[in-house]
């Protein structure tokens, strides 16, 4: 299956990353730095998956992925989390409906397959 | 009121002399005088020395005062103060004496209540440890030493009186002395904090508040000090400095792990995508190699943030001997060489459980054991002791028989980023020292370089 996948991190290394681990697996790819530009980009295209880091300068991770679930009631949405991430926050993720976690600490290959499976989950519930 | 004849013999008495007395006249008049007041007294001594006093009296017509004991006639004793004034007759020659005597029972029983009182309160001020109190002459000498000086300085009395008192203030020169007697001085008092030194060289902190010693006549004769032993003060300060510099030390170190993280993931994933690239023998080599070290810094910002996390733990109640159990088997998974290392458990089986996060406690555990197992390279003897303390609390105990613990090194040992091993990153004990402070227990150790250590964990029962 091939996702038109949004990856959203305010670091360009990361998102550059992760765009390359996703088309290498042959999905297609867009980044955005800010919960402003996702929104704002969400409005004018349409997307399989959002992969959302937590800690974002602006709206947070966490206001993005509430207003995603407002707007776009069945668009999966991955977070991003890493080392030392508030746990509060992760958790709070889950209760406005986030997909699931890949963590900047997994191994790449981990990564790739945890992702695979959210977005599988996510899709076989709609 | 006796009067004597010229050969001591009594020739008359007043009412009040029977009344206390409880004779009759005629055990009285014409009898000796000592034969008279020593009649239920049989203090031969005392007899002797009011003959003394008598013929002394009588020898150079002189007045005398004397105190003897009567016994009146319910049996108690009377203390009576005696004037003894010889009858001159013309020829100066002494026909008799006159012995005036003035009941003191009272006062004497009210001085010595006082003197219990005084007793009692010398015995109080010897078992207040906590202040001494001790005076210097102007010279600098010390003419007291007194209250708890004895018992908190180790010195005794005899020892230390009319010594300088520089022996007890540790000033590294007399300007230090010289500056608080100054400003007593000029000021009546002064208060400062410093350490004093005991007999055998210990230093105890004390706040030390000193002031004027004035004569009578108003004039300076001398400085009080009194000093209050502030130790265990000053180790609560020391413990609540100690937890700050760790929160901040946490904060800073969660801060710069923070940062590290995201270009180490870049990099970690880059390396791990570079590995299916074809390259030479000699970059794959490389890039193994640059991976080993990335992985090292993973796990230091992975220890670190874990370190500095606020973990809530999850508190359940535990059995602190199981959950020591459950941990032995994972110290021979630690790469460590167990072959010569014996372990002894003495457990206390009448032991409570501990309201506790499982994980978090075996996580203290199995660091605190495997710092016993690499501190006895050669093997050696780990002994765990669990112990229930008065029902209050379980004291679980871990000692080495290692290498232990220089004093220089004891105190920074729960310093995170503290180690005594090459290879270590200092953050075990900081991790435990928090994880036990968040069961509102306490961690303490001994240790002696050579000897071993013992790492004293207390947890308070549920």
């Amino acid at each position: 299956m091939i996702y038109k996948i949004l990856i959203v991190d305010d670091e360009e290394a990361v998102r550059e990353l992760f765009s390359e681990l996703l088309e290498k697996e042959g999905h297609k790819t867009s980044v955005c730095a800010t919960g402003e530009e996702t929104l704002e980009m969400l409005k004018k295209e349409n997307f399989d998956v959002v992969l959302l880091d937590i800690k974002l300068p602006g709206i947070s991770g966490l206001e993005v992925l509430k207003n995603i679930r407002d707007a776009y009631k069945n668009l999966p949405v991955v977070m991003i989390t890493g080392f030392g991430y508030d746990e509060d926050l992760i958790a709070k993720t889950k209760q406005f409906g986030c997909s699931g976690y890949i963590g900047k600490n997994m191994p790449i290959s981990q990564i790739i397959t945890t992702f695979k499976q959210f977005v599988k989950i996510a899709k076989e519930k709609v | 009121m006796l009067c004597l004849d010229n050969k001591e013999n009594i020739i008359f008495c007043n009412k009040k002399f029977k009344e206390i007395t409880g004779l009759k006249d005629s055990q009285i008049i014409g009898k000796n005088w000592l034969n008279v007041l020593f009649l239920n007294n049989d203090n031969n001594i005392q007899r002797d020395l009011l003959k003394a006093v008598m013929d002394d009296s009588m020898k150079y017509s002189r007045s005398k005062d004397f105190e003897v004991a009567l016994l009146d006639n319910n049996g108690n004793e009377k203390f009576i103060l005696w004037n003894l004034t010889p009858i001159q007759a013309e020829n100066n020659q002494t026909n008799g004496n006159i012995l005036a005597g003035h009941d003191i029972t009272e006062a004497k029983e009210r001085g010595s209540s006082l003197k219990n009182i005084d007793e009692t309160l010398k015995n109080v001020f010897s078992k207040i440890k906590e202040y001494a109190l001790y005076l210097i002459n102007l010279d600098g000498n010390i003419t007291y030493f007194g209250m708890g000086s004895e018992a908190m300085l180790g010195w005794d009395k005899q020892d230390i009186l009319f010594k300088h008192v520089s022996i007890l203030h540790n000033f590294k020169s007399s300007d230090g002395l010289h500056f608080i007697l100054e400003n007593i001085r000029n000021y009546g008092k002064y208060e400062t904090e410093l350490d004093l030194v005991t007999k055998n060289r210990e230093m105890i902190p004390v706040i030390l508040s000193a002031h004027q010693f004035l004569d009578l006549n108003g004039k300076l004769s001398g400085y009080i000090f009194i000093a209050k032993d502030i130790t265990e003060r000053r180790k609560l300060e020391f413990q609540v400095i100690q937890g700050e510099k760790l929160a901040a030390l946490g904060q800073l170190s969660a801060g710069i792990a923070h940062e590290i993280n995201n270009p180490l993931f870049v990099i970690a994933a880059k390396l791990e995508l570079l590995k299916t690239e074809k390259l030479s023998a000699k970059v794959k080599n490389d890039l193994e190699l640059i991976n080993l070290q990335t992985e090292r810094i993973r796990k230091l910002v992975d220890r670190i943030l874990k370190f500095s996390r606020k973990k809530i733990p999850i508190f359940e109640p535990i059995q602190i001997n199981d959950a020591i159990e459950l941990v032995l088997p994972l110290l021979y998974y630690n790469n460590l060489s167990m072959v010569k290392i014996e372990i002894k458990k003495n457990f206390d089986v009448n032991m409570a459980r501990v309201n506790g996060d499982l994980h978090q406690l075996q996580e203290v555990f199995l660091n605190l054991l495997i710092n016993a197992c690499q501190s006895m390279p050669n093997g050696g003897v780990v002994e765990i002791t669990t112990t229930n303390i008065k029902n209050l609390y379980a004291q679980i105990q871990i000692k080495d028989t290692g290498s232990g613990i220089s004093p220089g090194q004891l105190k920074n040992i729960f310093m995170p980023f503290f180690s005594t091993k090459s290879e270590g990153t200092g953050l075990g004990l900081s991790i435990c020292h928090n994880i036990i402070k968040n069961h509102n227990g306490t961690i303490e150790l001994n240790s002696e370089v050579n000897h071993g250590t013992v790492f004293t964990i207390k947890l308070p029962f549920i």
